[in-house]
């Protein structure tokens, strides 16, 4: 695998946007370069209700900086006695990873929210050093992330329903890891609604 | 320097054979996302002797760094109608050495008017690793069955090694599977018994490793021919689900 540093841990995750509902899903492989060793290392973090974050690259920094931002977000809410919004969330996110500029977290991250009142949705990705996005369609991060957005320029489609979405986002990313070595072994997908979370464990190939 | 039990793999040497061996410009010149790492089948490659033949099996990936470049290669080659290699390690140097192999077979089998014999195609083998041994990286398995002998496995590894063995592993998957074979391999299995062996230890290495994955392709060879079996991915057995 080279000693390429973002995929020694591997894994990859996916964001998509749908009719006021969103999916982010992500693959589940915790592995040493060649080597898998467990097959239940999730990469998606909930921050506030309809807030989901996730971070694909080295594993101790996924570790490091979801608990990190989660030690910020708490103590804006004690604060602020409200709960994050998404953009807001983004925000904390980059400035934590622009603080380490010149020694990065070796993590890109997906931001994805919903906006509960408005069914407005968000999803925002980062490179490891913090640059900002638009609010898009489509992201991925990840050692498989080319692979996957092939398949998701394909599968998305604008205004789909909750059902739609799920089926497009499982399939971009469980055949996208087929064509990648170092993610894969099953999948979890989260799909936010305005009044409800569904998540769903996919099987996938174990190899 | 040991003379009696020279080191197989020195790992110095082998960083300065990557040095030298692609042009050193392009590290300089293209973004180290797009150098491309060298197409290896990493690799399970499995084959046992039993009474009558031999059972060979093999994963199907074949990766160029983490990208999977095919997920259904066919890493059997026959090199003479009864006669198969398994490749494992640099993927352009192992097909190279089976088309050599197997046209110094063909030649050979024209001169002597029979098949010829495993272990002289386990010799042509290792005759071309061990002569390219600084610029090869194949490590073979050469398995088949000749009427002198019945069926034969020969290990053909890294350095350019040649021995006969009733079991053998090879490719990175490997490293996964000593074990399961340590604990159950017995000799004088039956084929079914065998079988079961060669399928369960390339499923068991296919879940640990990356660079092995897809399905299970194995090949049954004895004195009636070859019967080629595919295991597609929901077909394998079943095992620890991690």
């Amino acid at each position: 695998m080279g000693d390429d540093i973002l995929s020694y841990n591997g894994g990859v995750a996916l964001a998509m946007k749908g009719k006021e509902c969103i999916a982010i899903a992500c693959d589940k492989r915790y592995g040493v370069q060649n080597r898998t060793i467990a097959t239940n290392f999730t990469k998606i973090f909930q921050y506030s209700d309809h807030c989901f974050v996730s971070f694909c690259g080295l594993a101790t920094d996924v570790q490091t900086v979801s608990e990190r931002l989660k030690f910020r977000t708490n103590l804006y809410e004690l604060r602020e006695q409200r709960k994050l919004k998404p953009n807001v969330l983004y925000n904390m996110l980059t400035n934590l990873l622009y603080e380490r500029r010149f020694g990065p977290y070796f993590v890109f991250a997906l931001v994805v929210g919903l906006d509960p009142k408005t069914g407005e949705t968000f999803i925002y990705d980062s490179d490891n050093i913090g640059a900002v996005s638009d609010n898009v369609n489509l992201a991925t991060v990840g050692t498989a992330s080319e692979y996957i957005f092939g398949l998701g320029e394909l599968f998305f489609k604008p205004n789909m329903n909750a059902d739609e979405l799920f089926e497009a986002t499982s399939q971009a990313l469980l055949n996208g890891v087929d064509r990648d070595s170092a993610s894969g072994w099953g999948a979890v997908v989260y799909v936010i609604e305005k009044d409800k979370i569904t998540v769903r464990e996919l099987k996938g190939r174990q190899d | 320097m040991d003379v009696l039990n020279p080191m197989t793999y020195d790992a110095e040497e082998d960083q300065l054979r990557d040095r030298t061996k692609y042009s050193q410009m392009d590290k300089h010149i293209i973004p180290v996302e797009f150098q491309q790492q060298p197409v290896s089948t990493g690799t399970t490659i499995v084959a046992v002797e039993y009474d009558g033949g031999v059972i060979i099996g093999a994963d199907t990936r074949t990766s160029a760094g983490t990208f999977v470049m095919n997920r259904f290669t066919d890493k059997l080659t026959p090199l003479t109608d009864q006669i198969f290699c398994l490749r494992s390690g640099s993927a352009a140097d192992t097909q190279a050495i089976a088309q050599v192999v197997t046209y110094q077979l063909d030649f050979l089998s024209a001169e002597m008017n029979e098949p010829p014999l495993v272990r002289i195609a386990a010799n042509c083998v290792r005759r071309m690793i061990y002569q390219y041994r600084d610029d090869f990286l194949a490590g073979m398995i050469v398995a088949g069955w000749d009427k002198k002998l019945g069926g034969q496995v020969y290990s053909c590894p890294l350095g350019g090694l040649l021995v006969r063995q009733p079991v053998t592993l090879g490719g990175s998957g490997s490293t996964y599977i000593w074990g399961y074979l340590d604990n159950n391999y017995r000799p004088n299995m039956t084929k079914d018994e065998c079988y079961d062996f060669v399928l369960k230890g390339i499923t068991l290495a296919i879940t640990r490793d990356g660079s092995s994955g897809g399905c299970a392709r194995i090949a049954i060879i004895n004195k009636d021919g070859v019967e080629r079996i595919d295991v597609l991915g929901n077909d394998l057995p079943k095992v620890f689900d991690l």
